[in-house]
C-alpha cells in the first residue's frame, strides 16, 4: 500500500497513520498541507475499518491546533490547585521530578512512589514496562472497572481473552453484551452491522435501548447489574435442553459435571426475576444463540463493573465455549499477537520480584488486580486502597504519584475521595494534553502529544489483532514530546534507563522483531496482515493447567474463592438493601458511552460538543411525571455519596425503574460525585458502577435545588 | 444519470460520522459552524407490537424543483445538469432567503465566510472519482453510492422514497413508492 500519497484533489500529501483517538487503533489518512494537519479521513485500503473512522477520530485534528493545549512543562507556583503555573524547560522539570520522587522514595520507602496511567493508547504498554522497570506500583490501564475482569476470566478460562475478538465474518448470530459498540467499537460495528444485512441474527442484552439495541432481534432489558444470572439462565437452559456442542464439551471441557450442578441453580424462571428479563426471552436467546450457528459474542467494560465481574465474564466464555463457538469462524477467535510482537517482554514483568506482588495495595483481598495472581502483564493497585494509603498512610504511606495520561478526578468512583487523597500529596507529576482537572492539581505540568504527534506499532487483541499497523508522527506541537520520548528521558535520569529503549523508533524496532521487519520498513509496508488460523488449540490444546476450557477452576478454590461462576447481588440494590431502597428508590447505571466524546476528552472540540452539548440523563417517563420532571428540565441526583446535577430526557427506551447517567463529565455533572468505590467485586476489585442507588429530583429554578 | 445517495434507514446508528466527516471535508469544523448533514431520531415509540427507535440522516435532497432556488434573490442558487443543486458562493449576499425558504431545513447559514451553503454531494471529491465523505465513513453501511441500476437492484422499487437525487429506503417504514 502506498502510506505517502500526493492528493491532487486538495494539494495534500495523505499518510497512512493509526488513529489512537480511543484505545481500538483504527486506519486512518492524515492530509498535511505546509506543514499542517487539513484533513483526518479513513483509510480506504484498510480490511479492518473498510474506509470508514467515527465521528471521534474524524474530529481530532480539533486537539491539534486547539487554542488550551499545553505547550510546554510547567510548575506549580501558587497554592495547589490555585491555578498559578511558570513555564520551565523540560530540562527543569525532569530534575524537578527525579529530586521528589527520590526524596519521597527515601522517606517513605520505594512503596511512597505510585504511577498511574488511562486508558490504552498504543503506549500504555510501553508504560506498564516503565513501572515495571522502575519497580513501583502502578494503577491503571483500565483496571478492575475495565479490560482487566474480562481479560482475566477469558485468559483463566479459555487461556486467551477470546471474546474480546469476534469473528463477524460468517458470522450468523450475534449476541451483543452490555456494549453499543456503534459509540464505542466503531471498527468492530462496521463488520457487526455487515454480518446483520447479510441476515445475521443479533441479541442485544442492555438496560438502555441504545442504537444497537434498536436494531436487534431480541433485545433483553435485564435489571442493571444482573449480568452473571442471565448468563447463567442462558446457560441452564442450553445445559437442560442439551443444545450444546457435546463433542466439543467432552474433548476440550474441564470440570463441566461440576458446571451442570451448579446452573441447575439459575433455571428461567428464577432468573426472570433476578434479572426482569421475561422467561421466555431468555429460553429464546439461550436457544436462538446456541442453535444458530456459528455464533460470535461482542462484549465490553459494563460486564467489568458489577458485583462479581468475574463470574460475570467467566460465564460468557463459558458459554461461547460450549457451544462450540470457540475459535472458529463466526465465533470468537484467539488471537495471537504475541507470536507477531513482543509483548510479554515488553512489558518487563521479569523485572518484579515477589516482594513487589506481596506489597502492592490490594493485593491480598483481590489477587487477579493486585496480587502474584494477576494473570495480565500490567498488576495494578486497587484504587480505594491507594487513596485510603494515601489519606490514611496505612498500610503504610503513599506520598508521590507520576500520573501520564489519566484525568483521575473526574474518572475514577468517589470524586471526593480521589480529590482528598491527591491533594494530601507531597508531589504530584501530570503529563497530559490540557490542563484536566486533575494536572490542575499537579506540581509539574508536562506536555504530551496526541496520536498524531507520534510514531507507533499496533497491533491489539481487541480489533486489529489480524494486522500490525503502522502509526507516524506527523505534526509537532510547541514543546510537547511523545509519551516514549518523556518515559525514555525519565528512565535515563531516574537510572533505570537502559531498562527502557533509547529512541521511540529503537522501540518499536524490537517489537515488530517477530515479524522480521524495522520501523523504517513498515513506513514502506503501512500494514502487515496475518493470516487468520482457527482452532489452533487442536495442536498444543488451550493455555490452560488441564490445556481445556477450564469451567469449574481449582485455582480459585486454591485462593480460597468460589471455583465455579455465580450470581452475586449488588451490594447496593432495592434486593439487597431494601431499607436504602427506599430513601433512594432508583436504580442508577453509570458509564454508557455517547459517539463523540473519549471518556473525559473531547468535550473542547466544537463539531464534537454541538452533537452532545449537554450530559442528559435518561428517565422514563412514567417516572419522570411523577416526579413532576418534564423532558430537558435541570434535575439533581443524589445517592448516599453525595449529588450532581444534569439534564432529563425522556425516553420509554428505559425502565421506569432505572435511570442512567452518561460518566465522564466535569464539575457539578460528575457521576463519581454519587459513585461509591468501597464495595468491590471479590477477586479483583472492580466497583459496581452499573447498579447503585439514587433519587432525582427536578431542580427549582432559583437555582437552590 | 449520475450517482445517487441511497438512505438505509435500517443501517443508520446515529454514529454521527457522517455529520462530522461533512464538517471537516468542508471546513465547517468551526464553532457554531453550519451542519450541511445531520440525525433525526423518531422514537423511542410503541409500533407493530413493540419498542421501535429509528434514526434519520438528513442533508440536500437535491430537489427537483428547488424552493432556496425560487427564494434567492440574486440567482446564486442553481440546480445543474447533474442534478445538484449549488449554491455560487461569489454571487450569494448572505440574505439567508434560502435559509427560510428551504422546506426541509438543510440550507444553512456560514458565519465565516458570511453565505449559504448546503451538502454539494461532495463536489471536490466526486471530481476525483471519490464517493461522498458521508458514505465513505458510515459506520452502518446507512449511505451508499449508487447507480441508478444499483439502486433498483438494492430495492426492488420497494420501500423507498425518492427525492432529488437522494433515495431514502427501510424495511420496516411504509415509503411511498417512487422509483
Amino acid at each position: 500500500m502506498e502510506t505517502v500519497k500526493h492528493d491532487t484533489l486538495r494539494g495534500t500529501t495523505a499518510y497512512k497513520s493509526e488513529c489512537f483517538i480511543c484505545n481500538q487503533g483504527c486506519d486512518a489518512r492524515v492530509h498535511v498541507k505546509d506543514g499542517k494537519v487539513v484533513l483526518i479521513e479513513g483509510d480506504p485500503s484498510s480490511p479492518v475499518t473498510k474506509g470508514t473512522l467515527c465521528a471521534k477520530g474524524l474530529a481530532s485534528k480539533g486537539i491539534l491546533y486547539h487554542p488550551d493545549r499545553l505547550l510546554y512543562p510547567m510548575k506549580r507556583v501558587g497554592k495547589r490547585g490555585e491555578g498559578k503555573w511558570e513555564r520551565i524547560s523540560w530540562d527543569e522539570a525532569y530534575d524537578t521530578i527525579v529530586r521528589n520522587l527520590t526524596s519521597v522514595e527515601k522517606k517513605h520507602g520505594p512503596d511512597g512512589v505510585l504511577l498511574a496511567t488511562g486508558t490504552n493508547r498504543g503506549w500504555v504498554g510501553y508504560f506498564t514496562r516503565f513501572a515495571n522497570a522502575y519497580g513501583k506500583q502502578c494503577m491503571g490501564p483500565g483496571i478492575a472497572q475495565c479490560w482487566f475482569p474480562r481479560m482475566t476470566a477469558g485468559i483463566l478460562a479459555l487461556g486467551s481473552p477470546a471474546l474480546e475478538n469476534p469473528y463477524y465474518e460468517g458470522s450468523k448470530c450475534l449476541l451483543v453484551w452490555g456494549v453499543n459498540p456503534t459509540s464505542t467499537w466503531p471498527a468492530k460495528a462496521v463488520s457487526m452491522m455487515e454480518a446483520r444485512s447479510r441476515g445475521a441474527k443479533m441479541i442485544v442484552v442492555d438496560p438502555l435501548l441504545c442504537e444497537t439495541a434498536s436494531k436487534a432481534d431480541l433485545w433483553l432489558q435485564l435489571r442493571p447489574g444482573t449480568d452473571a444470572a442471565l448468563a447463567l439462565g442462558m446457560l441452564h437452559v442450553i445445559i437442560e435442553e442439551e443444545i450444546y456442542d457435546k463433542g466439543f464439551v467432552d474433548r476440550w471441557c474441564f470440570g463441566f459435571d461440576e458446571f451442570k450442578k451448579r446452573v441447575k441453580e439459575y433455571p428461567p424462571e428464577r432468573v426472570a426475576q433476578i434479572t426482569w428479563v421475561p422467561e421466555h426471552l431468555i429460553r429464546d436467546a439461550a436457544r436462538l444463540y446456541a442453535l444458530t450457528k456459528p455464533a460470535s459474542i461482542t462484549e465490553c467494560l459494563a460486564i467489568d463493573q458489577n458485583a462479581d465481574t468475574i463470574s460475570t465474564t467467566r460465564s460468557l466464555s463459558i458459554l461461547a465455549a460450549i457451544t462450540g463457538n470457540i475459535d472458529v469462524p463466526g465465533g470468537n477467535v484467539i488471537s495471537m499477537p504475541k507470536k507477531h510482537l513482543e509483548r510479554k517482554v515488553e512489558s518487563g514483568l521479569d523485572y518484579l520480584t515477589k516482594e513487589h506482588h506481596e506489597k502492592r495495595l490490594g493485593s491480598r483481598e483481590y489477587p487477579f488486580l493486585a496480587g502474584e495472581a494477576c494473570v495480565m502483564p500490567s498488576p495494578s493497585a486497587h484504587n480505594y486502597t491507594v487513596w485510603q494509603a494515601m489519606l490514611t498512610g496505612k498500610p503504610y504511606p503513599v506520598r508521590a504519584v507520576y500520573c501520564h495520561g489519566n484525568n483521575m478526578l473526574v474518572a475514577y468512583p468517589n470524586t471526593p475521595m480521589v480529590t482528598e487523597a491527591l491533594m494530601s500529596l507531597d508531589f504530584f507529576v501530570v503529563a497530559d494534553l490540557f490542563m484536566t482537572d486533575t494536572a490542575r492539581i499537579a506540581d509539574i505540568v508536562l506536555p504530551c502529544g496526541s496520536w498524531m504527534e507520534r510514531g507507533g506499532v499496533a497491533l491489539h487483541d481487541q480489533t486489529s489483532f489480524n494486522g500490525i499497523h503502522l502509526q507516524q508522527k506527523l505534526a509537532q506541537i510547541g514543546e510537547c514530546r511523545t509519551d516514549y520520548t518523556v518515559l525514555n528521558e525519565l528512565a535515563a535520569r531516574l537510572g533505570f534507563g537502559e531498562r527502557m529503549f533509547p529512541s521511540d523508533d529503537a522501540y518499536f524496532d524490537f517489537l515488530l522483531k517477530p515479524s522480521g521487519i524495522t520501523y523504517e520498513e513498515l513506513k514502506k509496508k503501512g500494514r502487515i496482515s496475518i493470516p487468520d488460523t482457527f482452532k489452533k488449540y487442536e495442536t498444543n490444546g488451550f493455555n490452560t493447567p488441564s490445556r481445556k476450557v477450564q469451567i469449574y477452576d481449582p485455582r480459585l478454590e486454591e485462593l480460597g474463592f468460589d471455583p465455579l461462576p455465580a450470581y452475586r447481588e449488588p451490594t447496593e440494590s432495592p434486593v439487597s438493601n431494601p431499607g436504602l431502597a427506599k430513601e433512594y428508590p432508583l436504580i442508577m447505571t453509570t458509564g454508557g458511552r455517547v459517539p463523540v466524546f473519549r471518556h473525559s476528552e473531547l468535550r473542547n472540540i466544537p463539531v464534537l460538543k454541538e452533537i452532545v452539548p449537554e450530559l442528559l440523563v435518561t428517565i422514563n417517563p412514567e417516572t419522570a411525571s411523577r416526579l413532576g420532571i418534564g423532558d430537558n428540565d435541570s434535575i439533581i441526583i443524589e445517592s448516599p455519596r453525595g449529588r450532581m446535577e444534569a439534564r432529563a430526557s425522556l425516553t420509554e427506551g428505559i425502565d421506569p425503574r432505572v435511570v442512567q447517567v452518561p460518566s465522564h463529565w466535569p464539575g457539578k455533572n460528575n457521576v463519581n460525585l454519587l459513585t461509591d468505590n468501597k464495595a468491590c467485586a471479590p477477586m479483583i476489585g472492580s466497583a459496581q458502577l452499573r447498579c447503585q442507588l439514587c433519587r432525582i429530583r427536578k431542580k427549582e429554578e432559583d437555582g437552590v435545588g | 444519470m449520475d450517482s445517487i445517495l441511497l438512505i438505509d434507514l435500517d443501517n443508520c446508528v446515529r454514529c454521527h460520522a457522517c455529520e462530522v466527516a461533512c464538517r471537516e471535508e468542508h471546513n465547517l469544523a468551526f464553532e457554531g459552524g453550519p451542519r450541511w448533514c445531520r440525525i433525526m431520531t423518531v422514537g423511542p415509540r410503541q409500533a407493530a407490537g413493540e419498542l421501535q427507535m429509528d434514526f434519520i440522516p438528513v442533508m440536500c435532497f437535491h430537489c427537483d424543483e428547488p424552493a432556496c432556488a425560487e427564494f434567492c434573490p440574486v440567482g446564486a442558487i442553481s440546480k445543474g445538469e447533474d442534478g445538484v443543486v449549488l449554491v455560487d458562493e461569489d454571487v450569494c449576499t448572505g440574505c439567508r432567503l434560502c435559509v427560510y425558504g428551504c422546506p426541509h431545513g438543510v440550507m444553512a447559514y456560514n458565519e465565516a465566510t458570511r453565505t449559504a451553503g448546503h451538502c454539494d454531494l461532495c463536489a471536490v471529491r466526486r471530481s476525483g472519482g471519490l464517493e461522498p465523505s458521508c458514505v465513505q465513513h458510515c459506520i452502518g453501511g446507512a449511505l451508499q453510492w449508487v447507480t441508478p441500476e444499483e439502486l433498483a437492484t438494492i430495492t426492488r422499487g420497494e420501500h423507498t422514497l425518492m427525492l432529488g437525487r437522494t433515495c431514502y429506503v427501510s424495511s420496516k417504514w411504509n415509503l411511498q413508492h417512487d422509483v
